[in-house]
């Protein structure tokens, strides 16, 4: 039986508007198709104990500010080891504040700067003024497995990210990276980095797909995923979609 | 400042009584004004009674319509805010209507339901002589920020806060409100003792697992719901407090609780409803409410208004409550699985302003739990969103009914007979209070 290795890391500090939910939704699709599944828990210490190359997926939330602080040091003594992990070919998501914390530097509020994990070359800038945040709904067009396909979710950040080379997709509707911004999130083969709440994978089963798949290959099983029932997620989909008044090119999905 | 005040009280005035002549309500509108043109506005009201203020994530209005109770039955004459209206405008708005033209305001007591961000802006202007704080959960983030924002801002106030806080023993977000001030000796903790459905390890989703004095985990023994329960922090001792109010012998079935030794029977039955009783009892025993008040008012008093209320219809028995964040909506949960035999649940979610745009909150209720539930039914704005999140969390899709439409919704729940609950969030309630009226006493008569 094929089998998904997760590391969920922080799940007790990094879960902030309902992130956990990706893993139950990735789970919910790998049982329907009789895929193994075990996520591993990651908390603060384990770091010299845990062999992150031995995962096929390592998933970082989003996280309020007081725990982000909590846990900064420790995932900077866990760098060499995702960074290794990630070269091998580890699939990792992130979402919002797990997204920062994997650039360059996160430059907080009140103009602190916390050093990244410098897996990648972008950075955060949050404005200095708290009550400026993007919030609210986000449609973002992303080409994933070969296919554009519109993913749907809910940002809330006031951290602005710049210097992305590759982002996940081009903002159809609100902000994205940063105010206005053309573009939301980093995207590679292995990498999902997004502010995207929602969770992120609720609303875009395709998405979730991707990752499985991903997974999947890495263990040589390059079969196609077999199909869902997804019905109830298409509906949702469409509502938000209608909206927004994003349904004009949907018809592909 | 006089003639200032005079006019403020004037406009006021002269707003709310045009709003009542063109038969609107005076919720928060001429409140609003006044703030706009006075920031000062509260300055100009003369209180001479006392004021207590009730704040937390939720049970505000349950807690506050309760203690109201409890003073009408003294024979006190109180002003109070039973309907919510718990912001600065709503507080002012409520204050125009009970004042004379000098700004006077009197009754014995003021009992106000008071929103968390507002406490520091309401009562840095009014002098509170006791605050009530009873919870913070995570709750509409993106209209709120984070809680521990919201924490910090009620802990700024506390610093310098002399009267009585009467604090939430079993909540670590609460508890350290005590810490705030070292010179108030007015500070006095309730708790609730372990009830049979206490867990040992964390159920739904918690805030304030982390120790607020020195960041270390918090230790539980175990909890009640959420992160409400017996925690002690490791490192330094925090949450080692002694008991101003303590429920013993919690039971659910009768429903009883004893406290100071005397049983006292309930109306209600879940545990975050004998959490918000003994917020009340606390208040009760602070101002020397008689025993036979007490009993009577914990046995029969109840608040309905979408909060545990009770529907009948033909057979079938609905318990409709207000969820406006994962905790609520896990208390509901709770109740649901905590009943025996099959039921069926209406779940209606909003994404209104006011319930906050984001609804990925609902990914923090404990579905997989579910417990004999035979039918869920979805509706409102985000039908489709519930219905999603509670697939993925292993429920038969094909028992899943989606009516986005609340008449449409309550028709379907009741083509079977038998018990129901339903779940609503903030503008989804009234909405869903008026629905199950028109489907139970038919269309003619409605009335919400």
């Amino acid at each position: 039986m094929a089998k998904l290795r997760i590391l969920h890391m922080y799940p007790d500090m990094l879960d902030l508007y309902g992130d956990s939910g990706n893993m139950e939704i990735i789970s919910y699709r790998c049982k329907k198709r009789g895929i193994d599944v075990s996520i591993d828990k990651y908390s603060l210490g384990q770091g010299s104990s845990t062999d992150f190359t031995s995962y096929d997926l390592i998933y970082l939330g989003g996280g309020a500010d007081f725990e982000q602080q909590l846990l900064a040091d420790d995932l900077l003594s866990c760098r060499d080891n995702i960074m290794e992990a990630y070269k091998k070919g580890t699939f990792i998501l992130m979402i919002c504040g797990g997204y920062q914390l994997m650039g360059q530097y996160y430059k907080d509020s009140n103009g602190k700067k916390i050093p990244g994990l410098g897996l990648f070359d972008y950075y955060t800038v949050a404005s200095t003024d708290k009550s400026k945040r993007c919030i609210g709904n986000i449609v973002i067009e992303t080409e994933i497995g070969g296919e554009k396909y519109k993913v749907i979710g809910f940002e809330n950040h006031g951290g602005m990210t710049e210097n992305v080379a590759s982002p996940f997709g081009t903002v159809l509707f609100g902000n994205g990276n940063s105010f206005g911004s053309k573009s939301e999130g980093y995207f590679e083969k292995n990498v999902i980095a997004t502010y995207l709440h929602g969770p992120l994978l609720s609303k875009n089963p395709k998405v979730s797909d991707y990752i499985i798949s991903y997974c999947l290959s890495r263990g040589g099983n390059i079969r196609p995923l077999e199909p869902l029932n997804d019905t109830l997620e298409e509906k949702c989909r469409e509502v938000m979609l209608e909206r927004l008044a994003l349904l004009g090119s949907v018809k592909s999905e | 400042m006089f003639i200032i005040n005079f006019f403020t009280i004037l406009i006021g005035k002269i707003l709310s009584g045009l709003l009542h002549l063109l038969g609107k309500n005076a919720g928060n509108l001429p409140g609003l004004v006044l703030w706009t043109i006075n920031k000062n506005c509260l300055k100009a009201f003369k209180i001479d009674c006392p004021i207590i203020a009730v704040t937390g994530t939720n049970g505000k209005t349950s807690v506050t319509n309760f203690i109201a109770e409890m003073f009408r039955k003294e024979g006190k004459n109180i002003i109070t805010n039973p309907e919510g209206n718990n912001l600065d405008t709503g507080i002012t708005s409520l204050l125009l209507n009970h004042c004379t033209m000098g700004g006077r305001v009197k009754a014995d007591y003021l009992i106000l339901e008071t929103d968390e961000s507002h406490v520091p802006v309401v009562y840095s202007k009014l002098k509170l002589e006791t605050l009530v704080v009873l919870n913070f959960f995570r709750d509409q983030l993106d209209r709120n920020g984070e809680v521990e924002t919201l924490i910090l801002k009620v802990n700024k106030f506390c610093e310098t806060f002399e009267g009585n806080l009467i604090l939430n023993g079993d909540d670590p977000n609460v508890a350290r409100l005590g810490l705030a001030n070292p010179n108030n000796k007015n500070v006095r903790y309730f708790t609730v003792d372990k009830y049979d459905f206490a867990t040992d390890t964390l159920h739904e989703a918690g805030e304030g697992r982390f120790c607020p004095r020195c960041g270390k985990a918090l230790r539980y023994d175990y909890y009640q719901y959420s992160h409400i329960g017996r925690f002690e922090c490791p490192g330094c001792g925090y949450g080692k407090n002694s008991y101003y109010s303590r429920f013993t012998s919690v039971d659910l079935e009768k429903p009883s609780f004893t406290a100071d030794g005397k049983e006292f029977t309930t109306a209600g039955n879940s545990i975050y409803y004998m959490y918000n009783l003994c917020a009340v009892y606390s208040v009760a025993k602070l101002y020397g409410i008689s025993e036979e008040t007490q009993r009577s008012v914990f046995e029969n008093f109840k608040v309905n208004n979408g909060r545990m209320e009770q529907f009948e219809y033909k057979g079938s028995s609905l318990v409709l409550n207000l969820a406006k964040n994962p905790v609520g909506a896990n208390m509901t949960v709770r109740a649901l699985n905590e009943t025996k035999g099959d039921k069926e649940l209406l779940f209606v979610l909003n994404d209104n302003l006011a319930d906050g745009h984001d609804v990925s909150w609902i990914w923090d209720i404990n579905f997989s739990v579910f417990n004999n539930v035979t039918r869920v039914v979805t509706s409102g704005r985000r039908a489709y969103d519930i219905a999603v999140r509670i697939k993925c969390s292993g429920y038969d899709p094909d028992k899943i009914v989606v009516r986005p439409d609340l008449d449409d919704a309550v028709k379907e729940l009741f083509s079977t007979t038998g018990r129901k609950f339903a779940v609503a969030n903030y503008t989804a309630v009234q909405p869903t209070r008026a629905a199950l009226n028109r489907f139970i006493n038919g269309k003619e008569n409605a009335n919400g």
